[in-house]
């Protein structure tokens, strides 16, 4: 039976979601580090399916500014993967890659902006790495694009691209602790319908 | 869709793509605001109208005709349609804030009402105000200056 509805999944197929989103936020975590030159801490990833205001209020509030990297992810997977970070991490970044720290987001400039790009992609492309030998999945990353702003605008992002097709979106989130501080940084992997049964398949699990 | 009469503030925060409508019949003083996702519902019908341009926009001028506006005196004002990842250049996807802002404007066209202020497009996400009792509309963006429609 193929899965018509986020919702028909059964409590097997939420763990085995928790179980990629842990291998995937477990190599992201592993290359930030490497990155950073810090101890990254990784969270249990929560696994859920929600309509967007209530993604908003788990993330944070719609006005809250935050700078976000997202890839699409196409392929045998489709979907979007998104990392969203606050003023705090973006330091942690600066600090560590430009030596730099910034009091407030408009002083982020086209090297700053590189940084965190390019910070956000490894991020990804780790876990998306991660993923696919994981499950023998072949998918295509997009170039990451960059967005300073609200957090209710990004977020209607991945719901826009999707909102013919449902109201609500899987949502696969997993948060890092730097130096055993928590921060906020939010990697999330937002797979549509399809490609959420392939993966359950290709790991054969039985959804029904 | 909200509907509010005077001295009621509707909001609508954060708006991305989306494009947020005000709809105001400045005789009895009653607003609407609409929040719209995507530019034309799909044939056959969905149960959830307010999420498209053309569906929203009809949906809402009846609701407000319901409550006693008239069609002829009601007038628009409109923000959103943000571009809100510059690089992100998907045909389908990159400019669909583009997309939504025509939509809105046609079916408002098509309905016989002027839209007398607008703020779309660009590539900022905007927290829309809309005062019933005066009909004016404020736009809030972060590391903008607030601006009056």
């Amino acid at each position: 039976m193929d899965l018509k509805k986020y919702e028909d999944k059964n409590s097997i197929g939420v763990d085995v979601l928790k179980e990629i989103g842990s291998i995937g936020t477990g190599n992201a975590a592993t290359a930030l580090s490497t990155v950073l030159g810090r101890k990254i801490e990784m969270s249990i990833p929560e696994v859920e399916v929600i309509g967007f205001n209530q993604a908003l209020k788990k993330l944070g509030g719609p006005e809250q500014v935050v700078a976000a990297v997202l890839v699409q992810v196409s392929g045998e997977v489709n979907g979007v993967m998104l990392f969203m970070q606050d003023l705090q991490f973006i330091n942690i970044v600066l600090e560590s890659l430009l030596n730099k720290t910034i009091s407030d987001y408009d002083e982020i400039d086209q090297l700053e902006i590189s940084a965190l790009t390019e910070v956000g992609n490894i991020l990804i492309s780790s876990y998306m790495n991660a993923l696919s030998t994981l499950a023998g999945i072949t998918m295509d990353l997009s170039v990451p694009s960059v967005s300073i702003n609200m957090l209710g605008g990004i977020m209607n992002v991945p719901f826009v691209m999707y909102g013919y097709q449902m109201d609500k979106l899987m949502t696969i989130r997993g948060r890092f602790r730097c130096d055993g501080e928590e921060v906020f940084s939010r990697l999330l992997l937002l797979p549509d319908m399809e490609s959420l049964d392939y993966m359950m398949k290709k790991l054969g699990v039985n959804v029904e | 869709m909200k509907l509010c009469r005077a001295p009621g503030v509707l909001v609508t925060y954060a708006l991305g793509s989306c494009i947020g409508i005000c709809l105001y019949d400045s005789v009895i003083k009653l607003g609407a605001m609409v929040h719209i996702m995507l530019p034309n519902a799909p044939q056959g019908g969905n149960d959830s109208v307010y999420k498209f341009a053309d569906t929203g926009v009809k949906e809402a001028l009846r609701r407000m005709g319901t409550f006693g506006a008239v069609k002829s005196r009601i007038t628009a004002k409109i923000a959103g349609g943000a571009k809100m990842f510059d690089t992100f250049d998907n045909s389908q996807w990159g400019n669909i804030g583009e997309r939504n802002a025509k939509a809105v404007k046609d079916a408002l066209r098509q309905e016989g009402i002027k839209i007398l202020k607008e703020d779309v497009g660009l590539n900022y996400a905007r927290t829309l105000y809309f005062e019933s009792a005066t009909g004016t509309a404020t736009v809030k963006a972060y590391g903008k200056p607030e601006k009056k429609l």
